[in-house]
């Protein structure tokens, strides 16, 4: 190894000051996880809160008020502050210049000005818990959000002014798949997790400056009484929902579409073996984002909305089930015939295969208008957003963080430990949400700190589940963060995986401050298991 | 787009003369009454004037075509929201079971007070318009 490659991202250069300005896209990708993960935790207490309360009926350990505050944060900060961050910030970041063989994203200024904006609406946010909290809910509905005594101002404030981070790092992305490719990597050689990033970012900067309005829309009805929202004021209620949703139902595909990125690297890697329907999933992924766009009114069959439109958005929302049902298929088919390795980032992804699927069927079941109309504001919708958003996204995202741990941080944590937290993951899931498939069913509205005796049984279960869904990811992520600190480093030059796409074929682990020595050049396709014999190599 | 569009003085000219015309008809269309589809016109107005600007003083036409792109889909997106909330606005209540809620906007708001009332065709109400005259 030459004095050079004894530098990385990491260590050179040193210094509080060269971390706070940093313009490296890895860092910043690095200071954008520990918020996340932060808020992760921030967001996961809050809801062991909410389940010990539900644990019996009752108000046993907190009052109605501090329930409707401890949900509204619960979401609100999963939401806003870590699932859509989060994973496009993180692991986007810090992986897509280097998939593209670039040495930066585009816009690095841009970049970090993102994570300003999003560390300033953050601050908003964080501000409305130490000042009483909010009641509303994730959702914000009017007319009580236009009402209500408490934080609705500094919280949607602080969604508003993240929203930008959000647009802006879409913005970098475009330009960056655009602009930053090395010669030959043409859009079919490029990695399906930057097809994902790529369909992420068109919805991040078509959709979020929607939410924007709203929240302004919000606040001049409150401050200026313009009617928009209230019929008092000759506004219309159920126009408010129109906005929210406009944005938001493309938002859960800001959230799963680079989910469904990290899972299509995860497979081919840890199966050897080409994947299946290279041009499927990637156009799947277009068809997905754009789509998303027109099935919004499914989060309103019971707001009064017209028929005619309730039947339209009910037809359409169906197709959403075809491209994603293409994906899980192109997976599945990956795995036939190759050699699966159950490491633990292989185990997240059969997880996500698992979990995925049930919350995607459910979803479809919810958007038959004559089904939702029973199963809206119950524990059913409650299952079924659990199921895509944790175990989809989140379950995707600790895949991915096992699958570039050793890449991004050059160490490599102990595989029995994450694989017996990732079992744990997956059976405290199960055991916590789908009793709320079963709640739901019977009757339960969802944002209640009591109910009837009858769903004492399954309510219980749900805790206790929950109990054993904490800790395991309180392990698993313990486990990542304790190989640093155990300085379990690899050899830089290891591929413990055998992955062929740029950052693990050219680049040292941690990556050099300007990503490679020299301008990559390209030798094959990002999953030519077909054509090429990789070694895996691991060395510590 | 290595080379550089250099736009003649004379065209910068011309799009801000239509600008300034289009200013005007905007005015002059204000004092026509054409119940709900003055909106639309003036909306439409403000559509183009808008493009021109997007078009020549942005360099939009003479720019990378995913710049376009960009820009179109915008405009696609902002259609699709508008039309297809209208698919409920336009159609509240269709289900006829309740004739209070088939319009979707409260008509008796302190915020019409000031406007002649009319239905959802945009002709007058005359009662309440009568109301109001005898006060
Ligand atoms: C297979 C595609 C999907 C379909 C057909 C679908 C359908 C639906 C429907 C109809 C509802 C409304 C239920 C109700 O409120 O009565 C709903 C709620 C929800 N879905 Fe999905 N969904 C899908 C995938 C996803 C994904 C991928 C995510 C996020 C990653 C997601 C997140 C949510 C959330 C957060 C809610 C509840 C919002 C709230 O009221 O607080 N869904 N879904
Ligand atoms: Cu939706």
């Amino acid at each position: 190894m030459s004095e050079n490659t004894k530098q990385n991202y990491l260590n050179h250069p040193k210094g509080i000051m060269s971390w706070l300005l940093t313009l490296d896209h890895k860092r910043i990708g690095l200071m954008y996880l520990f918020s996340g993960i932060l808020f992760f935790f921030l967001g996961g207490l809050l809801a062991l809160v909410m389940r010990f309360e539900l644990a019996a009926p009752g108000n046993d350990i907190i009052s109605n008020e501090v329930y409707n505050n401890a949900y509204t944060l619960h979401g609100a900060i999963m939401i806003f502050l870590f699932i859509i961050p989060a994973i496009p910030g993180a692991l986007g970041n810090i992986l897509l210049p280097l998939m593209v063989g670039a040495k930066d994203v585009a816009f690095p200024r841009l970049n970090l000005a993102s994570f300003y904006i999003y560390s300033f609406g953050a601050l908003f946010a964080m501000y409305t818990i130490i000042n009483g909290g909010v009641d509303t809910g994730w959702t914000f509905y009017t007319p009580y959000s236009t009402q209500s005594t408490s934080n609705v101002v500094p919280m949607t404030l602080g969604i508003f002014i993240i929203g930008f981070s959000s647009i802006l790092t879409g913005l970098n992305f475009i330009a960056t798949v655009h602009k930053m490719r090395i010669p030959g990597l043409t859009w079919y050689k490029l990695p399906l997790f930057v097809w994902a990033l790529y369909g992420t970012s068109l919805v991040q900067i078509t959709a979020t400056p929607v939410l924007a309005i709203t929240m302004v829309l919000l606040m001049l009805e409150r401050f200026l009484g313009i009617g928009i929202f209230d019929p008092a004021l000759g506004g219309d209620p159920v126009l408010y929902q129109h906005f929210f949703w406009f944005y938001s139902h493309p938002a859960v595909y800001i959230m799963i579409l680079p989910a469904f990125g990290i899972i299509s690297e995860i497979i081919p890697v840890h199966s050897r073996k080409k994947i299946w329907g290279y041009k499927f999933i990637a156009y799947s992924t277009l068809s997905i984002a754009f789509i998303g766009f027109l099935v919004w009114g499914h989060h309103m069959f019971t707001s009064g909305q017209s028929v005619f439109s309730q039947i339209v958005f009910s037809f359409i929302t169906y197709f959403v089930g075809i491209p994603t049902g293409v994906k899980i298929f192109s997976w599945i088919l990956t795995m036939y015939k190759g050699q699966v390795s159950f490491t633990p980032p292989m185990f997240y992804a059969l997880a996500f295969l698992f979990l995925f699927t049930i919350g995607g069927l459910t979803g479809i079941f919810l958007g038959a208008v004559a089904l939702d109309i029973h199963l809206h504001d119950t524990y059913f919708v409650v299952a079924h957003f659990h199921y895509v958003m944790q175990g989809g996204t989140i379950v995707a995202f600790l895949g991915g963080l096992h699958h570039w741990w050793p890449k991004s941080f050059g160490v490599m944590y102990n595989q029995t430990i994450a694989n017996i937290a990732a079992l744990g993951v997956f059976i405290g899931f199960n055991g916590t949400f789908f009793p709320q498939f079963l709640l739901g069913l019977r009757g339960m509205p969802r944002r209640y700190a009591t109910y009837d005796e009858q769903f004492v049984e399954l309510h219980s279960y749900s805790t206790f589940w929950s109990g054993i869904l904490g800790i395991s990811i309180f392990i698993a992520v313990m486990n990542l963060f304790w190989s640093f600190i155990k300085k379990n480093k690899v050899d830089p030059g290891s591929n413990p995986w055998g992955g062929m796409t740029l950052e693990w074929t050219h680049t040292s682990s941690p990556p050099h401050p300007h990503n490679f020595e020299e301008e990559p050049v390209l030798q094959h396709g990002p999953y030519d298991y077909d054509q090429v014999i990789v070694e895996k190599t691991y060395k510590k | 787009m290595s080379e550089h569009h250099i736009t003649p003085l004379k065209t910068y000219l011309i799009i801000a003369a239509s600008l300034l015309f289009l200013s005007g008809v905007t005015v002059w269309v204000s004092y026509i009454d054409l119940g709900s589809f003055n909106i639309v016109l003036a909306m439409f107005v403000a559509t183009v004037k808008a493009s021109l600007v997007a078009f020549f003083f942005m360099h939009l036409l003479w720019d990378d075509k995913k710049n376009l792109t960009m820009f179109l889909m915008s405009l696609m997106f902002f259609g699709i929201f508008v039309t297809i909330t209208m698919l409920d606005t336009g159609f509240r209540g269709d289900l006829g079971l309740n004739p209070e809620t088939k319009d979707p906007i409260n008509k008796r708001a302190a915020f019409y007070d000031t406007l002649p009332l009319t239905d959802t065709h945009g002709h007058p109400v005359d009662e309440h318009h009568e109301d109001k005259d005898h006060h």
